[in-house]
């Protein structure tokens, strides 16, 4: 389903992945764990097309981004980009609703305007969608009504509405107050029941040991390992995966008192 | 442009202080000059004399092969005047239709520049005997053969200046479109531009501006008569008394004669000068618009204001799309297209409204292309204030995160339906509050634009005070009209921006 091959990117004169390959199959939930800064963010944007990076080859359900590189991608690059985006949906870390639409707004639009569908067909499906991440009721309400786990899922829903393939996550439940976080990783578990094809970027480990397939490792650029949630969570191959998770988990597990 | 944010209910009070003290201030300053002023300029060793030297030929302009030294008629006037009183003349520039103003509050000692003796000014100031007898010339384009005097002026477009005699006899004829201008050059240029039918000027203007023009002529003989007077305040009787003893002198004397022989000014008429007392009858007016209640003139300032709100309106909409455009072009668009783009932006902003302003209305008809001064004003004031708009734009599509324009592309959306149904409706929200007080700005910038024939608000009052001379109320009346207009406008622009933050918060 998303095939990367020796995908190389720098900002600027800084590098960033100096060759990068993985496959995701259909049906697969894969999480990217590491370090703040190691590149899983910008990992996922390069697959949706808002990172150009320089070498390297990003097949998305048949269709190729090459190096889109280039400051300005040509007119073939550019339509092969949108292909890939309506293959797959987005969700950011901050949101990114719409301030000026109403939640229903938000979520037909592209429905309406990309897809050409009736309003009446995007709306009854916008209704579905909101009532399977439980916000029925704010159908009207605009984003800065809603607390920020309700504009997430507000934002899942909203991409779920493009009827995508596969559905990247960028640390999704990062600027959440943590009381809240529980109830996107509900609407995201959903998802992945149901035989979503996910990629995630996340530092939520028990819900990437839970939900994964398979976990992807990054450290400054580079895919530490890969592994099944048991490979790398009891047995990690690399000193830097064992540094990573003691860090992380030792703050997740805090001793009670 | 930089204007404040909207003036609350609190600051009101305040500004309705404002023309009492600016009433003060000017009743204060009225009344200096001692009562020998002849001494007095004997004693600074100087007389200081006032005209506008702008356009100003034959009577006093800078000499084309020396542009720092003024020649003209009326500077050999004034140096022989002065060398009589045994002091050098000095000359001071001032726009022509507010010389007296200006005279009145003490800017010189005298005015010689080719005033009218009327009896509206006979009232405000003294005038010293006759220095030169003047006559009205009308000049049409050399085609022209239906114009042949005052009479035929019916319908016509005929330019003239404010505050001349002339503006009050083309008003006294009757159905004259009158087109005034504070210059003397511009009429001329707008003639043989084909924007007027006629001028009605001064001979000696006519004589230096148009008779060398090989696509002007003069039409009929000369019209009207009267007499030029040196302008005095009216405390200083004793100046009157050594400038009129020094005309006496100089027409006595031929020297007179010689200067205006000079410049090909003399003519049998002036022998009146030796009896100034037989009066020419000439281009007084008849209404005294002196004694007129103040609501005389309010159909005249209503209708100015109209205009304004006219000019301002249509010249906005233009910004606003215009500035739109460029806003666009510049940061989205690539190579030649948007390097232009920002060069228009950078050039508009750097450089005065003024000159943009003339060069639109008086430049462009160099290459051909001849603007009214309507489609002038809204493209002159439209044009330059596009450039402020798109740096308001611009702004405010800065001020939108981008995770905004990526959460649109990243549903599919092409960057072009991005940009219109998601960054710029919150980009423009950003930028409505600058773009009313621009509104605001444009608004009264639109005063410029009389220099280019329009007679709008400001340039209503200054045509009703040049031939009144009623600097001040009438000045206070014009400046509540656009107080009227612009407050309410602010109001409104507040409750806008209020209902806007609150949908979007």
């Amino acid at each position: 389903m998303i095939s990367v091959r020796g995908l190389h990117k720098s900002f600027g004169k800084q590098p960033l992945f100096r060759g990068i390959d993985l496959e995701i199959t259909k049906g697969e939930v894969v999480a990217c764990i590491g370090p703040s800064g190691s590149g899983k963010s910008t990992f996922l944007r390069c697959i949706n097309g808002l990172e150009p990076f320089q070498q390297g080859e990003i097949v998305v359900g048949g269709v190729e981004l090459h190096s889109l590189n280039r400051e300005k991608p040509g007119r073939a690059d550019r339509e092969a980009i949108r292909k890939v985006r309506l293959k797959v949906g987005m969700v950011f870390q901050q949101f990114n609703l719409f301030p000026h639409m109403t939640v229903l707004d938000n979520i037909i639009e592209a429905p309406t305007r990309v897809l050409r569908l009736s309003r009446n067909d995007a709306t009854q499906r916008a209704v579905g969608l909101l009532r399977r991440v439980n916000l029925e009721r704010k159908i009207d309400s605009h984003p800065s009504e809603l607390s920020g786990g309700e504009q997430q899922r507000v934002a899942i829903a909203r991409a779920l509405a493009m009827k995508p393939e596969a559905m990247l996550f960028d640390e999704p439940t990062s600027s959440l107050d943590p009381e809240m976080v529980g109830e996107v990783l509900s609407v995201i578990q959903g998802l992945v029941e149901e035989g979503m094809t996910t990629l995630i970027a996340t530092h939520e480990m028990d819900f990437a040991r839970e939900a994964a397939d398979r976990i992807v490792v990054f450290d400054q650029g580079e895919i530490v390992e890969t592994g099944t949630p048991e490979e790398i969570f009891r047995h990690p191959k690399k000193d830097r995966t064992l540094m990573f998770l003691r860090r992380v988990l030792r703050r997740n597990a805090l001793p009670p008192g | 442009m930089i204007g404040s944010r909207g003036t609350g209910p609190a600051c009101l009070k305040y500004l309705l202080i404002l023309p009492v003290i600016f009433l003060l201030l000017f009743l204060s300053s009225s009344s200096r000059s001692g009562s020998d002023a002849a001494a007095k300029v004997r004693e600074r060793g100087t007389l200081l004399w006032g005209g506008d030297a702008e356009g100003g030929a034959p009577y006093v302009f800078p000499d084309p092969k020396n542009v720092d030294v003024l020649i003209g008629f009326e500077v050999e006037l004034a140096g022989a005047i002065a060398k009589v009183m045994g002091v050098p003349a000095r000359f001071v520039q001032n726009a022509w239709d507010s010389l007296i103003p200006a005279l009145e509050r003490g800017d010189f000692d005298l005015v010689i520049n080719g005033i009218e003796i009327t009896p509206e000014r006979t009232a405000k100031v003294l005038f010293s005997r006759p220095y030169y007898v003047y006559t009205e010339q009308l000049v049409v384009r050399r085609e022209e053969d239906g114009i042949r005097g005052l009479a035929d002026l019916a319908g016509k477009r005929v330019g003239t200046l404010m505050g001349a005699v002339s503006q009050t006899m083309l008003q006294q004829a009757g159905g004259v479109d009158i087109r005034i201008y504070s210059g003397v050059v511009e009429p001329y240029e707008d003639l043989a531009l084909g924007r007027l039918d006629a001028v009605f000027l001064d001979l000696p203007i006519a004589a230096y501006y148009a008779r060398p023009n090989p696509l002007l002529k003069y039409a009929g003989p000369p019209a009207g008569e009267g007499y030029y007077g040196i302008a005095i305040r009216r405390e200083d009787a004793s100046l009157k008394e050594a400038v009129d003893g020094a005309i006496d002198r100089l027409l006595r004397s031929g020297e007179l004669r010689r200067i205006y022989e000079k410049w090909g000014l003399w003519n049998e008429a002036q022998e009146k000068l030796f009896h100034p007392d037989r009066s020419p009858g000439a281009g007084a007016s008849g209404r005294d618009a002196r004694d007129a209640p103040l609501v005389t003139f309010f159909p005249a300032l209503l209708k100015g204001a109209g205009i304004t709100v006219l000019v301002s309106v249509v010249s906005m909409g233009l910004a606003v799309a215009l500035g739109l455009l460029l806003c666009l072009l510049r940061h989205y668009s690539g190579g030649p297209l948007r390097i232009a783009a920002s060069s228009y932006i950078e050039i508009f902003r750097g450089t005065p409204l003024l000159i943009q302003l003339y060069l639109l209305y008086y430049g462009l008809p160099n290459v051909g292309i001849t603007l009214s001064p309507l489609l002038a004003a809204f493209l002159g004031l439209g044009m330059n204030y596009a450039a402020y708009e798109a740096e308001l734009y611009r702004a405010g599509i800065e001020a939108i995160p981008k995770g905004q324009m990526e959460a649109a592309l990243s549903l599919g959306m092409s960057r072009r339906l991005a940009l219109r149904r998601i960054v710029l409706p919150q980009a423009l929200r950003v930028a409505v509050p600058g773009v009313t007080n621009d509104f605001i700005s444009l608004f009264k910038d639109s005063s410029l634009v009389s220099v280019i024939a329009m007679v709008e608000l400001t340039k209503t009052y200054n045509i009703l005070a040049a031939t009144t001379l009623r600097f001040l109320e009438l000045g206070l009346v014009a400046a509540f009209l656009y107080f009227a207009m612009s407050y309410p406008l602010s109001l409104m622009a507040r409750r806008l921006e209020e209902r806007l933050a609150g949908r979007t918060r």
